[in-house]
């Protein structure tokens, strides 16, 4: 075991202090991430990743109940975050905010909307409703999503008013429970009741319950930092295994074996010196990130148990390219095209989530894309028991590589890479 | 020139005597031009992922989810409960709509009729999926709401009661069926108008792949120029040559071309898969291509020449360029597009010639302009070539 170790640290210290190395297994990644970081807003403050304080304007001519209650709606507590409503009372002024890309949408209240929904005392309903308008930004489609939606719901509210007044005073003249005297105030008490219940439907109750834990706002760094950490990975396992056919071309791995040291104990002591470099890898740019951009990289146990697993995945692959290649320039090569492939299948480049589905599926051979999931999940606010599955997706990965790598090489002996 | 051509001649054998060099090439390229061309881009669905589980499967539940997925801000899936559950305790979606199997018409009309919303905590996606599935529900049962309602009216009005239980289900029947009608009557109480609001992001994730893919893959092999000066370097080839009659000029020369020559070959290939391929207009002008073909290898080899000057080792050299190359394509524009960096990093990535060997490109292929569009960033790319090229001329040694 310590002849093992032995090999282990001896291929770690060698690793880095190869300067070239360092480039691609620690300023690469850092580079990259600050680069992504610049380019994403991170360290403006400018992240566009979520909606919130969506633009809108509100031109309210109508000025009747209606019009005010739905200028009130935008403006209220609950949808403060949400939205970021500014009232104003010229219609071209704020028709040319929308056109100039400075606002998601305008919400025009006409006048004369409130009596067209609600006649005032005397007067009929008009043929031809007054009609609000919604005057939406094309470019910002999710934007004008979410506030036709609060729209459509407010409508609704207004309408389900206006029914239900209606429907109860018909019902109760008709059934003979009040007189026609009574009809107009019963309708007005039961629209605006009808009205203020629309929102909580009681015939359908919502139960609302929210998963445990405090506030997370996703910090898009904690996707890009261990995206590029676990490419870069990819590099070191490949450079590790590559340091095994340097060894062979040397001539110093068959030397070791005429040692009293066996074929495991070497062969052993390569793999566990590619983990570990891969390992202390990751450590230090997850130490770095954290310490020089305050980015929390989740609850540190379950980080510490995903970043054996991922070196692990990875050293699986380095040590089956290592297997399958026979030059230390094959492993370069290959090995960096490995690095670059399972980069961009494994979400390092761009989100997986918006590819084709057939390479989703073929993501999962990458350690990148069990890793990037953990490591989501963990920023995210989740734990231990919530990365189980990338972990064993890692772990199974590294064994199923592992096997077939001692396959391959006790069919062509290791001093015979 | 016999010599430049001999030097040429000698580094592309060198250079494709390996069968992996094509990986690199060519194979890779568009491997990644093909994955980013399919993968990127502003999504056509970017509404907020609901998953739906629908344990009911009543025509009710049906209708319900067929009405979410007519929202303009939830895209609803329909999952396994297992699945759902397991996704949201990794936070991989917000909001959980739990359908149960108690869910029928019977059930909404006597009141007992209940939906479950699981939302991760304070979260934005969370309050618009629930938004939308309020919005839903307030559709789906306004009609029963409204009956309901006018049943308990009438009870609470003194001196009025129901004569019976039949008498009481047919004064509900009856508001039931008015508010159902009244409802399919409403008239349209609100009008859409679009604007016509110009997309500050010119995008086609085809046409900013293949261009932008073109630029790292030529850019990366280029600026390794560097680590072939630092390989002649170290194995002393270079001091060799100093007991020949080469001039300095000629071996850069003759280097510098090689290169240079590989890379447009490089580069046409990668068009003419836009163009067969992938179907884009890059062949609409020949003189734009060429000048921003011919232009940007001239400055990436410069910047290898520039960096070979300044690297002691291959391997420095190696890896430095693949990370510059990396950096400055991402910062130029060539895996996401440049509208969407911040205002400020906007103007700092004009410092590369990435950026505007990108904005040249896509001014070709993606808004279809010729020589007269992309002259500017042809002439500033060369600008760059001719200071990288004084640089690394100046700075250049033979040991």
């Amino acid at each position: 075991m310590r002849k093992l170790f032995l090999i282990a640290l001896k291929d770690l210290k060698l690793a880095f202090r190869d300067r070239a190395a360092l480039t691609l297994m620690l300023l690469a990644p850092f580079a990259l991430t600050i680069g992504m970081g610049l380019i994403t807003g991170r360290f403006s403050g400018n992240t566009n990743t979520g909606l919130s304080d969506i633009p809108l304007v509100l031109v309210n001519e109508d000025g009747g109940s209606l019009g005010n209650a739905l200028v009130e709606m935008m403006q209220s507590k609950d949808l403060e975050s949400l939205l970021e409503p500014q009232v104003m009372t010229d219609l071209p002024a704020a028709y040319a905010l929308v056109d100039e890309d400075k606002t998601a949408a305008v919400i025009y209240i006409p006048a004369g909307f409130s009596d067209s929904v609600i006649p005032a005392s005397g007067q009929s309903t008009p043929e031809e409703p007054v009609q609000i308008e919604l005057y939406l930004n094309p470019t910002r489609p999710n934007s004008v999503g979410v506030i036709k939606t609060i729209l459509e719901q407010f409508m609704s509210q207004v309408e389900v008013g206006r029914i239900g007044g209606q429907v109860v005073v018909t019902q109760l003249l008709t059934s003979g429970a009040i007189d026609i005297s009574q009809a107009e105030a019963v309708g007005r008490s039961m629209g605006e009741k009808q009205a203020n219940e629309a929102g909580q439907s009681s015939s359908i109750k919502l139960n609302r319950v929210t998963n445990s834990g405090e506030e997370v706002k996703f910090d898009i760094l904690a996707y890009l930092a261990p995206g590029m950490a676990l490419m870069f990975l990819m590099f070191t396992v490949s450079y590790g295994g590559r340091s095994m056919l340097v060894e062979q071309a040397a001539g110093t791995l068959p030397r070791m074996l005429t040692s009293p040291t066996t074929t495991a104990q070497v062969l052993g002591g390569k793999v566990f010196g590619i983990f570990l470099t891969g390992a202390a890898q990751m450590l230090i740019l997850i130490f770095g990130t954290t310490l020089l951009f305050r980015l929390d990289w989740g609850a540190p146990f379950a980080v510490f148990v995903l970043v054996l697993a991922a070196a692990l995945g990875a050293t699986g692959w380095g040590i089956f390219l290592t297997a399958l290649l026979k030059t230390p320039g094959q492993a370069s090569a290959i090995g960096s095209a490995v690095m670059l492939i399972f980069g961009i299948l494994g979400g390092s480049f761009i989100n997986v989530e918006m590819m084709p589905d057939w390479i989703q599926f073929i993501s999962r051979i990458t350690p990148n894309r069990w890793g990037l999931d953990g490591f989501t999940t963990l920023a995210l606010g989740g734990g231990f028991a919530n990365i189980l599955t990338p972990i064993i997706g890692l772990l199974a990965m590294a064994a199923i590589l592992f096997v077939i790598s001692v396959v391959i090489f006790s069919r062509r002996g290791i001093g015979r890479l | 020139m016999r010599k430049i051509f001999a030097i040429f001649w000698k580094d592309t054998f060198v250079r494709f005597t390996s069968p992996l060099e094509w990986l690199f090439f060519i194979i890779l390229p568009i491997f990644f031009t093909v994955i980013l061309g399919a993968g990127t881009g502003p999504s056509d669905d970017q509404r907020v992922k609901l998953y739906v589980v629908d344990l009911a499967k009543t025509s009710l539940s049906e209708n319900l989810f067929s009405s979410l997925t007519e929202s303009n801000s939830v895209h609803p899936v329909l999952i396994e409960l297992n699945v759902a559950v397991s996704e949201f305790d990794e936070r991989k979606v917000s909001t959980v709509l739990i359908i149960p199997t108690t869910f029928s018409q019977e059930n909404v009309i006597n009141n007992r009729a209940e939906l479950e919303l699981r939302q991760q905590p304070n979260n934005m996606n969370a309050l618009i999926a629930q938004q939308a599935v309020q919005a839903v529900l307030s559709r789906v049962s306004s009609a029963v709401d409204i009956a309901n309602a006018s049943v308990a009216k009438a009870e609470s009005i003194e001196g009025f009661s129901f004569t019976s239980n039949d008498a009481r289900q047919v004064y509900y029947n009856q508001a039931l069926e008015q508010a159902q009608t009244l409802m399919n009557e409403a008239p349209v109480r609100m009008t859409e108008v679009e604007a016509d609001t110009a997309d500050p992001v010119s995008y086609d994730p085809r046409a900013n792949s293949s261009a932008g893919q073109l630029i790292t893959w030529v850019f990366i092999p280029l600026i390794g120029l560097s680590a072939m000066f630092a390989f002649e370097r170290q194995k002393g080839t270079l001091r060799r040559l100093l007991t020949t009659p080469t001039s300095k000029a000629v071996f850069l020369g003759g280097t510098i071309f090689g290169q240079v020559v590989t890379a447009l070959v490089q580069m046409l290939a990668l068009v003419l898969f836009g163009i067969y391929v992938m179907k884009l207009n890059w062949g609409h002008s020949l003189a734009a291509l060429a000048a921003m073909l011919v232009s940007s290898a001239l400055a990436a080899a410069a910047l290898g020449t520039m960096l070979g000057t300044f690297v002691k080792t291959e391997g420095q050299a190696n890896g430095l360029s693949i990370m510059l190359g990396m950096v400055m394509a991402m910062m130029g524009g060539c895996w996401y597009p440049i509208e969407l960096f911040p205002q400020t990093v906007r103007v700092i990535v004009k410092a590369l010639p990435t950026s505007w060997a990108m904005q040249g490109m896509l001014d070709i292929v993606l808004r279809g302009q010729g020589l007269s569009g992309v002259w500017l960033e042809a002439l500033v790319l060369l600008g760059f070539a001719l200071v990288f090229f004084v640089i690394g001329i100046i700075r250049f040694k033979y040991e």
